[in-house]
């Protein structure tokens, strides 16, 4: 993996922090949120090789932790993000059968969106923290998925583009 | 994948998860880099954030509005005759108008308590991802604002600040589930404590085992030491159901929030509170009730 490709992947992740903090968050859902930062990691890291699944699982799991509303300890997302990572990372070969059929694959990122909320709040468990009804985070982790399951086919071309681009993107020096 | 290769994963991922757990330990030790990282991302953020505000205003419930369509017809009558009065301000400037009837609101909280307070627009809210419950506010350090300080709405508590920038500042809501504030009975001297549950409903639990809790009792903030982080006498809620469990020590009851914390746009955070208590002077006024006496008139025989 290059370090041009790192680099290219966390701006672009930091983007997406960026329009998660300043556009998404104002719009008032009818049901908890959205997170299209959670949706565009996940979408990245089913698409990359072993390596690059750890790699970028910590690395947006550390620009996640940045986000300044957030009262969890720092690393927290990127302790669950690599775990995730991790688990794409054995799996590879199963998730190769999800990315050639969109319904299948946008099924998958929503499941893995609940998957990696709730491994967070496990680790948030495991730190001591109070996080609410048992039943409240759960609403809050299914809407998620559902969100996820109908407004990342609007944005998954872009990342499939994003992801071309940069693994093309060593040609451009 | 070879042995070398996955050897050289295995490796990656041992080193990435003890980096992660140092930087969770780090932050729990109270090393600033967390905190530092975190404020430029809010520096950097918070001119945006205001300038999206400003634009999503008008749309921002879209979608919470759409849900309210299936309220009954006694509902939908009342929400039409609103929304016409809305739509006559909507020409002069719903949006401003709406702001302003709110900071006039938060003003004349402050008055009757006689708290020192900085007006401030709310820019953000933290995600659910985190499942912490915040928002961002327009006013930072430049302003006078520090860490603790108690924030209020125009009916009464919003939460806490947690964070600071020069020009912004995030506020924890008490809605947060780590959230909890000493309160007593407005009228009465039964103190308890109200927790956040995540949601729109609050936990009362009274620690005063011979007091007794009614529904509609309004819970007032009891104040912390130096007024930090909650100033005496700010309206927190009402409560709404008493919880009956006979093993229970303490009597606990489902508290409804005071103030309706997915629709206020402007706050304000107290900077220094009066050395005098308010007492009950910030306790929600009750409605006056109109009563008419009617004597009847007996009828007139007729008269020959």
């Amino acid at each position: 993996m290059s370090q041009l490709r790192v680099a290219t992947t966390t701006v672009f992740l930091l983007l997406m922090l960026f329009v998660q903090e300043t556009i998404i968050n104002r719009i008032n859902f009818p049901w908890h949120s959205f997170s299209l930062f959670l949706a565009a990691i996940l979408v990245l890291l089913a698409y990359e090789d072993r390596t690059g699944a750890l790699v970028f699982g910590f690395l947006g799991g550390l620009v996640m932790d940045l986000s300044p509303g957030s009262a969890t300890p720092f690393g927290q997302w990127a302790l669950a993000l690599t775990f995730i990572g991790y688990l794409f990372a054995v799996n590879r070969e199963s998730i190769g059968d999800f990315t050639d059929r969109p319904i299948a694959f946008i099924a998958f990122i929503s499941m893995s969106s609940a998957l990696a909320m709730a491994t967070f709040l496990f680790l948030g468990l495991f730190l001591g923290q109070a996080n609410g009804g048992f039943l409240h985070n759960l609403g809050i982790i299914a809407a998620n998925s559902v969100w996820t399951f109908f407004i990342t086919p609007i944005f998954l071309p872009l990342l499939i583009r994003f992801r071309k681009f940069s693994l093309s993107s060593r040609d451009l020096l | 994948m070879a042995k070398g290769g996955s050897n050289r994963s295995r490796l990656l991922l041992v080193l990435l998860l003890v980096s992660s757990l140092f930087l969770i330990t780090l932050d729990l030790r109270g090393v600033n880099i967390a905190t530092g990282l975190r404020n430029t991302t809010q520096s950097v953020l918070s001119p945006v954030e205001g300038f999206f505000s400003k634009l999503f205003s008008p749309v921002g419930n879209f979608f919470g509005d759409i849900r309210n369509l299936g309220s009954t017809r006694n509902k939908i009558n009342n929400l039409t005759a609103e929304n016409e009065k809305l739509l006559a301000d909507a020409a002069v400037n719903a949006d401003v108008a709406g702001q302003l009837e709110q900071l006039k609101g938060v003003l004349d909280l402050a008055g009757r308590g006689n708290y020192k307070v900085v007006a401030a627009r709310v820019i953000n809210r933290g995600a659910n991802t985190t499942f912490k419950q915040t928002i961002t506010i327009d006013a930072g350090s430049t302003s006078g604002i520090t860490p603790n300080m108690t924030v209020i709405s125009d009916a009464g508590l919003v939460g806490v600040v947690k964070s600071v920038t020069s020009g912004s500042a995030v506020v924890l809501l008490m809605s947060d589930p780590t959230f909890k504030i000493g309160v007593r009975i407005a009228g009465t001297q039964a103190i308890g404590v109200v927790s956040g549950q995540g949601g729109d409903s609050y936990l009362l639990q009274l620690l005063d085992t011979t007091g007794e809790i009614k529904k509609g009792d309004v819970l007032i903030a009891r104040g912390s030491e130096g007024n930090r982080p909650f100033v005496p006498g700010v309206p927190v809620g009402i409560v709404n159901t008493v919880q009956s469990n006979a093993s229970s020590i303490t009597q606990n009851a489902d508290v409804d929030g005071i103030t309706e914390l997915q629709r206020i746009g402007v706050v304000a955070v107290v900077v220094s509170a009066p050395n005098e208590q308010p007492r009950d002077s910030l306790f929600p006024k009750p409605q006056p009730v109109i009563t008419v006496l009617v004597t009847p008139t007996p009828t007139p025989s007729p008269t020959r």
